[in-house]
């Protein structure tokens, strides 16, 4: 197995920027939305808009980690 | 050149299309030590460390000193900085009793924003953050800080609350309580500091295999002939990425700063 650790590591880190990278699609979409819909709570909604990308994005970076540990 | 770019010495110009060393982990450590103090060795790293230390010190010092009459723009910049995080960050977020911890979240923000744009400033080129030490010890300091705050502000029961949570039907409490235990005494600090390490090290990697690859490519021009346009696109690329990680240095030391404060107020006031 060891030949094709590698290649292994890698599809894991794939599969796992699947779902982040839709999830903050749909957070950043729906931040635009509010804000183009409020544009005088466009400060809060960009705030909220920074931290949900945070949490979404930390899934894909611990993958990204796990790819190095493998 | 080859002594500088790490990865420059294993390349084979004439069979791999891009350059890359066998272990990407040589890229982050600095072995040689510049000089000792007793056993503990001062490497390139550390070095680091210390000139963002004394960046941050000048640039508040010079920046904040009072006796001019009219501030300079330099003085407005770092004002509006401050500001910014007093302002936005601390009260914005905490509540009004958030003026208390704007000293630390200045310090984590200036800290952290100096060490990640080491990253893209020529010569220095490596991001002191991407040393898993550095978030570790700050997000290890924001939960020692979120926890003694908790408990100070909200006795035993920010713990009861947590693991025994009232708001939730009574036959799913346990489940609630554990969740929430795991993830605010574990996940957070971990997340937090992996969030910010790893954004740095994938930044730092990928700039030192296009650019590397794509000066690599281009300098031995004489040997390989037409093979050397190869570096092209590598060099263009890496320019891209260059500018872009310009702006993930700067938003990575918000997110880590926003993130310390959001963990504060979620400790003092727990029920939201």
């Amino acid at each position: 197995m060891e030949e094709i650790k590698g290649a292994i590591a890698l599809v894991g880190y794939g599969l796992a920027a699947i779902g982040p990278g839709i999830g903050i699609g749909i957070v950043v979409g729906n931040a635009i939305q509010a804000m183009a819909r409020q544009p005088e709570a466009a400060g809060m909604a960009r705030t909220t808009m920074f931290l949900g990308i945070a949490f979404t994005e930390a899934l894909a970076l611990i993958g990204f980690v796990l790819f190095f540990i493998a | 050149m080859e002594s500088v770019i790490l990865a420059a010495s294993e390349c084979d110009v004439r069979e791999e299309i891009i350059c890359a060393p066998a272990d990407v982990l040589e890229l982050f450590f600095f072995e040689d030590a510049l000089f000792s103090i007793g056993g503990f060795n001062f490497t390139r790293t550390v070095f680091l460390i210390f000139l963002a230390m004394f960046i941050v010190l000048g640039l508040l010092y010079f920046g904040l000193r009072k006796g001019e009459k009219v501030p300079s723009k330099f003085s407005a910049a770092i004002e509006a900085l401050v500001t910014f995080v007093k302002e936005d960050i601390a009260i914005g977020i905490i509540g009004p009793d958030g003026v208390k911890y704007a000293p630390y979240l200045l310090a984590v923000f200036m800290f952290v924003i100096v060490g990640n744009l080491f990253e893209v400033t020529p010569l220095i080129n490596f991001p002191i953050t991407s040393r898993m030490a550095i978030p570790l010890f700050i997000s290890l300091v924001t939960w020692v800080i979120f926890v003694i705050v908790g408990f100070k502000k909200n006795g035993i029961r920010y713990l009861t609350d947590l693991i025994w949570p009232k708001s939730v039907p009574v036959a799913l409490r346990w489940l609630v309580g554990i969740i929430e235990f795991v993830s605010t005494f574990l996940l957070r600090p971990i997340t937090l500091a992996v969030r910010l390490f790893a954004n740095l090290v994938a930044g730092h990697l990928m700039l030192t295999l296009l650019l590397a690859s794509g000066w690599i490519f281009v300098s031995n021009v004489g040997d390989i002939g037409a093979r050397s346009l190869i570096g092209l696109p590598w060099f263009v690329f890496g320019l891209g990425i260059y500018l872009f990680e310009i702006v993930v240095a700067v938003l990575q030391a918000y997110i880590i700063t926003l993130l310390s404060a959001v963990y504060v107020q979620t400790s003092v006031h727990p029920e939201h």
